[in-house]
């Protein structure tokens, strides 16, 4: 195994892509920042991550940290100015028009999820962490992990089955 | 456990969606659902879900990684970074060493862009790191609060301290071998004291401190006691002793390194050891 961090992160740049624009809804530019500040800070603790190979949860969890962290700023400063909202909190799925149309209700209804719910959502189903390492970059019990799962999960469930409608459908009939 | 299968719970189903039951388990939530149809419905929503989240995602267009994230480019300017401040602090012990007198700040000397407050922040953690190695470097009976035979405890509690990972370095290759360190008040926060001491009983300290701001490198000598002082990554630190200047330098390089690693070695300064 190359020991040069170089070798070791780049293969996982994709996935903290993914995840930092899965955070940062509708704001590319931004969630590339995310992942810019999460690389410089990984080569920064190079010599501190644990030596297990679980290289994708480290990665992860720095990013998420960052996140929370860039997070809780902006709340602070946009308590002085009401109107800088923080973008995450707008519900925009960035990348529609990429996103097939058949997905597009899905991604919708997804990016209405609470962010705990969303993150949980993603890193198990789409990034396949394991129960364990979600709670771990998340920073919280496994047993949160699996409550916010089983929540957004029949959230969504609803959504999707019309029990209550996230938006406009003006794609009405994707199911 | 095969033939009795426990109550189902809530978990379960969620990894029974997830495929992550052993195969036991996945059994008697197989049997729990097919005596429960409403429950089985919902899951294999939930499953046809899991399954178009995966594809809906997938097919998010990306993009190319753009040039700001690409590894090479990040390392390499990390790599002039540190580049620049071991230029530095090999410039500082050449002014030294030419000038032989104390007080060079070798940041002002080498780049006006020095800004007041950090130079100001800086000379107050040196004196504070001055002060803390004349009191605690002299004393026989307790040099260290906690001595290097619990190297792992002192690295836990000083980093939960500072609310940073703290490292200590290796200075064996310059003849220093860790005593110990100490918890110290400073300004607003605490501070970390490390202590080493070589065959000769020189001793010497790191001093760290987080929570500063800027960066500066910076060389003072005050009567037979030297101290480099460099800031980077919001970590202040001095190393102080009253050894002299080449070994104090030699010193200072490994601290710098181990604090700052993660890049391939580069040899800055010709005249420096080759670092393994």
């Amino acid at each position: 195994m190359p020991d040069h961090p170089a070798a070791q992160i780049e293969a996982h740049i994709p996935g903290l892509r993914r995840f930092a624009r899965q955070l940062l809804r509708g704001d590319p530019e931004r969630a590339d920042d995310l992942v810019q500040d999460t690389l410089e800070r990984a080569l920064s603790r190079w010599h501190l991550r644990r030596n297990d190979g679980d290289m994708h949860g480290w990665l992860y969890t720095i990013l998420y940290h960052r996140f929370l962290t860039d997070l809780h700023r902006e709340k602070r400063r946009s308590a002085h100015h009401r109107s800088t909202d923080v973008a995450v909190d707008r519900p925009e799925v960035e990348g529609e028009q990429e996103a097939a149309l058949i997905h597009r209700d899905l991604l919708r209804a997804f990016a209405e999820l609470p962010e705990e719910q969303r993150s949980v959502l993603f890193l198990v189903t789409v990034e396949d962490l394991s129960y364990g390492e979600a709670a771990r970059v998340l920073g919280v019990p496994i047993g949160t992990v699996m409550s916010r799962l089983s929540r957004g999960r029949e959230k969504l469930r609803r959504y999707l089955s019309g029990e209550r409608q996230p938006v406009k459908a003006q794609l009405g009939k994707v199911k | 456990m095969t033939d009795l299968p426990g109550p189902v719970g809530d978990d379960e189903l969620m990894a029974y969606v997830d495929g992550r039951l052993s195969p036991d388990r996945a059994e008697a939530v197989g049997s729990y659902l097919a005596a429960h149809p409403e429950i089985r419905e919902r899951l294999s929503q939930f499953a046809e879900q899991r399954q178009a989240l995966r594809a809906a995602f997938g097919e998010r267009a990306e993009g190319p990684i753009p040039t700001r994230l690409r590894l090479t480019r990040l390392i390499a300017e990390r790599q002039r970074r540190r580049g620049r401040r071991l230029a530095e602090i090999a410039a500082a012990i050449l002014l030294v060493a030419l000038g032989g007198i104390g007080g060079w700040t070798a940041r002002d000397l080498m780049s006006p862009r020095a800004s007041p407050p950090s130079a100001l922040a800086a000379g107050t953690i040196m004196a504070d790191a001055l002060a803390a190695h004349r009191t605690f470097a002299v004393e026989v009976r307790h040099p260290v609060e906690v001595d290097a035979a619990q190297e792992a405890h002192l690295v836990q509690w000083l980093s939960k301290r500072l609310g940073r990972p703290l490292v200590v370095p290796d200075l064996s290759a310059t003849g220093y071998r860790l005593m110990g360190g100490r918890l110290l008040p400073a300004g607003s926060g605490p501070a970390a004291q490390l202590m080493y001491e070589n065959g000769a009983g020189d001793r010497l300290t790191v001093y760290v401190r987080p929570g500063v701001a800027g960066e500066a490198s910076v060389y003072r000598q005050d009567k037979n006691v030297g101290a480099f002082y460099w800031a980077d990554e919001g970590l202040g630190c001095v190393i102080v002793g009253d050894a002299d200047r080449g070994a104090l330098s030699r010193a200072a390089e490994r601290v710098y390194e181990q604090t700052f690693p993660g890049m391939p070695k580069r040899n800055l300064a010709p005249q420096r050891e080759k670092n393994g």
